[in-house]
């Protein structure tokens, strides 16, 4: 990729042509990044357990999968428009909207090289029930293809939407490079459900912003991954906003998955509350790196964060790393970590009631894991989440035996 | 039902049970007392099963079977349940779906088709009324929350729905109020029967008001030092164990 980024790079400025002004010279502060930063490598902090060598040493060709579709038709009071057809009629509509966080690596990459992708508007005060499911789908190119995935939500003063968005697919060599920014406005409640499954080589990003009371609920379900590494940044920006981001990950075999978030609160009273949990079984590989900042002024803030991680192996491998910068005194926070076996005390008391071995240990290792998935609110969404589980803990079968 | 011969077992390297004798038939319930750290704990747990104990010499013959040798669950499938002194929490585990299974396994061990959702639901129901367990428990994750009067209920429940031949109860009593124990010991009188056996395990005397064994053992430093009816467990609430350890230890 690295030699494909010098020839994008320097090609750049010809296809920033088109456009409004605002885009143009967004893609180009993308582009400077990238050539002062250049891709990650093993010395990049923030990029030290992602083994990044095998998506920047490939060469991957630019393989266009159009905009991500919508399940069904948008609901009343939502609109969903191509990126594409808004910048070419309406461009000023997405000006400061698109690509307000300030991003690196290959989240510029993205900023700079998206050609198409979706604007999801969920207008002032529309409670939408029903969830708006998103599929995206994979590049199928002959060798070794990249996609750039854009995705815009913006959830206006008191809306509530459900998004439900699935990057799932066989392709090994593919690779996904998504950005999925957040925007939500005064009261606005947003629950975003995330799916990897089977995903190939998935970079992705979700960048949210939000204003005064809002809510943000992200829940994301990875199941294994080649290489995934994906980033949630949350910016709580006005008073009284609130996040969630829960997360529960699954690795096997050679996996690698890599979860990083990073909430930043910047406004008093607000509060963020983190929960991810991980089983890593196999040779597999799972990273939590997770970061709360707590800025001067931001007072009453409650921030809290948790990794807990089960290692069913001796082969595999789980770094994990919560942290906390806090730079205000009237503040409540808590992290903490854990990676461990099962239980021994809950197994025999299993096995004690004639439970099998087995099975035993099954109903452990996906009791640790449910309770993320349950957290899912759509019932048809939860329940696939729960088979695709079942399908991938050790022994999980037993489970479906018995019910 | 139950014998158990010469039985030594050490852990740690370090010897607690010293040579257990005891024989327990179908229809007895027999009572083993003793102070803190005479190897109470250790012998129910040796005989449900749990890894940690090693049996250093002797044997345990259940229903004519070398029980030792069996798995925990083989144990329990052949109608061994232990009621555990410190029921463990299992967060996310319901109890009415651990129970099912549970009791599922038992009777597929029996050849038994399993008992449906609905069946297991009238079951449980009626079962969890013998101890006035709150259906609201059933459904909460294993013993998580419970409070340690609700636990012990919920030990007894599973007997009632799981219906062993042998149960041995650790130190059920300890932590229930005056209220608690009789409903627990309530739960205990309707389950025996002269095809089940009962072993007691237990610090203190009270819960032998409410259910009155056939035999008394005292444990001391891993040895069963005296043997007799009822009357030996009042006998030990009103002059302690020091009497009992001073007349037969050196």
């Amino acid at each position: 990729m690295t030699q494909e980024l010098q020839t994008l790079l320097d090609s750049l400025p010809s296809s920033f042509d088109t456009g409004p002004q605002w885009l143009r010279s967004l893609r180009g502060r993308a582009a400077d990044v990238l050539q002062e930063r250049g891709l990650p490598n093993k010395k990049t902090e923030a990029w030290r357990f992602t083994p990044v060598r095998s998506v920047v040493d490939t060469e991957f060709s630019h393989a266009d999968v159009g905009a991500p579709k919508l399940a069904a038709p948008a609901p009343e009071g939502v609109t969903v428009r191509s990126l594409r057809q808004v910048l070419d009629q309406e461009p000023a509509l997405l000006e400061g909207r698109l690509g307000e966080s300030e991003s690196e690596h290959f989240a510029a990459l993205n900023t700079a090289l998206f050609t198409e992708g979706l604007w999801i508007h969920v207008a002032a005060g529309v409670v939408v029930e029903e969830p708006l499911q998103l599929v995206h789908s994979l590049p199928r190119a002959p060798g070794p293809g990249v996609s750039y995935p854009r995705v815009l939500v913006t959830a206006e003063t008191g809306s509530e939407a459900t998004l439900i968005e699935t990057y799932a697919g066989e392709a090994a060599e593919q690779l996904t490079n998504s950005v999925v920014e957040v925007e939500l406005g005064r009261n606005a409640k947003l629950d975003h459900v995330r799916i990897h499954e089977n995903a190939g080589l998935q970079v992705g990003r979700v960048d949210v912003r939000q204003d005064a009371d809002s809510s943000y609920r992200s829940i994301v379900v990875t199941l294994g991954g080649a290489l995934l590494r994906f980033d949630v940044r949350v910016l709580l920006q006005g008073q009284g906003a609130e996040c969630q981001l829960n997360g529960a990950y699954l690795v096997d075999g050679n996996d690698h998955v890599d979860h990083h978030t990073l909430v930043e609160h910047q406004a008093p009273r607000c509060r963020s509350d983190q929960t991810y949990r991980g089983i890593a079984s196999g040779h597999g590989t799972a990273v939590f790196d997770g970061i709360v900042v707590v800025h001067r002024g931001a007072q009453k803030t409650e921030a809290h964060q948790e990794n807990r991680n089960l290692l069913l192996s001796e082969t595999a491998t789980v770094h994990t790393k919560p942290h906390l910068e806090i730079d205000a005194d009237d503040v409540v926070c808590s992290h903490g970590a854990t990676v461990g076996s099962l239980d021994k005390n809950q197994l025999f008391y299993l096995r004690a009631r004639a439970i099998p071995k087995e099975l035993a240990r099954a109903m452990l290792t996906y009791a640790f894991i449910e309770r993320v998935v349950d957290e899912v609110g759509h019932e048809p969404t939860r329940d696939r989440l729960q088979e695709a589980v079942l399908d991938r803990i050790p022994e999980g079968q037993t489970i479906r035996e018995v019910t | 039902m139950l014998e158990i011969e010469d039985l030594h077992v050490e852990v740690d390297g370090k010897p607690i049970l010293k040579g257990i004798n005891l024989e327990v038939n179908a229809g007895e319930v027999h009572a083993i007392m003793g102070p803190n750290g005479s190897g109470k704990s250790t012998l129910a747990h040796v005989l449900a099963g749990r890894d940690g104990y090693e049996v250093t010499r002797g044997r345990v013959i259940y229903k004519g079977q070398d029980l030792l040798d069996m798995a925990p669950e083989a144990r329990a499938a052949e109608g061994v349940f232990l009621g555990f002194q410190y029921p463990v929490a299992i967060p996310g585990v319901s109890n009415v779906y651990f129970l099912k299974a549970a009791l599922n396994a038992i009777r597929k061990h029996r050849g038994e088709d399993p008992l449906d959702a609905i069946d297991f639901m009238k079951l449980s129901k009626e079962k969890a009324a013998l101890v006035q367990l709150p259906d609201e428990l059933t459904k909460r994750s294993v013993n998580d929350g419970f409070s340690g009067g609700e636990k012990k209920r919920n030990e007894i429940f599973q007997m009632a729905v799981l219906e062993p031949s042998l149960a041995v109860l650790d130190e059920t009593d300890s932590g229930l109020d005056i209220d608690a124990l009789k409903v627990v010991a309530d739960g205990v009188n309707a389950f025996r029967s002269p095809d089940r056996a009962l072993l007691i395990i237990t610090h203190y005397q009270r819960l032998l008001d409410h259910i009155v064994p056939d035999v008394v053992h005292v444990l001391i430093d891993g040895k069963i030092v005296r043997t007799g009816d009822k009357d030996l467990a009042i006998h030990l609430e009103a002059e302690g164990y020091a009497e009992v350890r001073d007349a037969v230890l050196p």
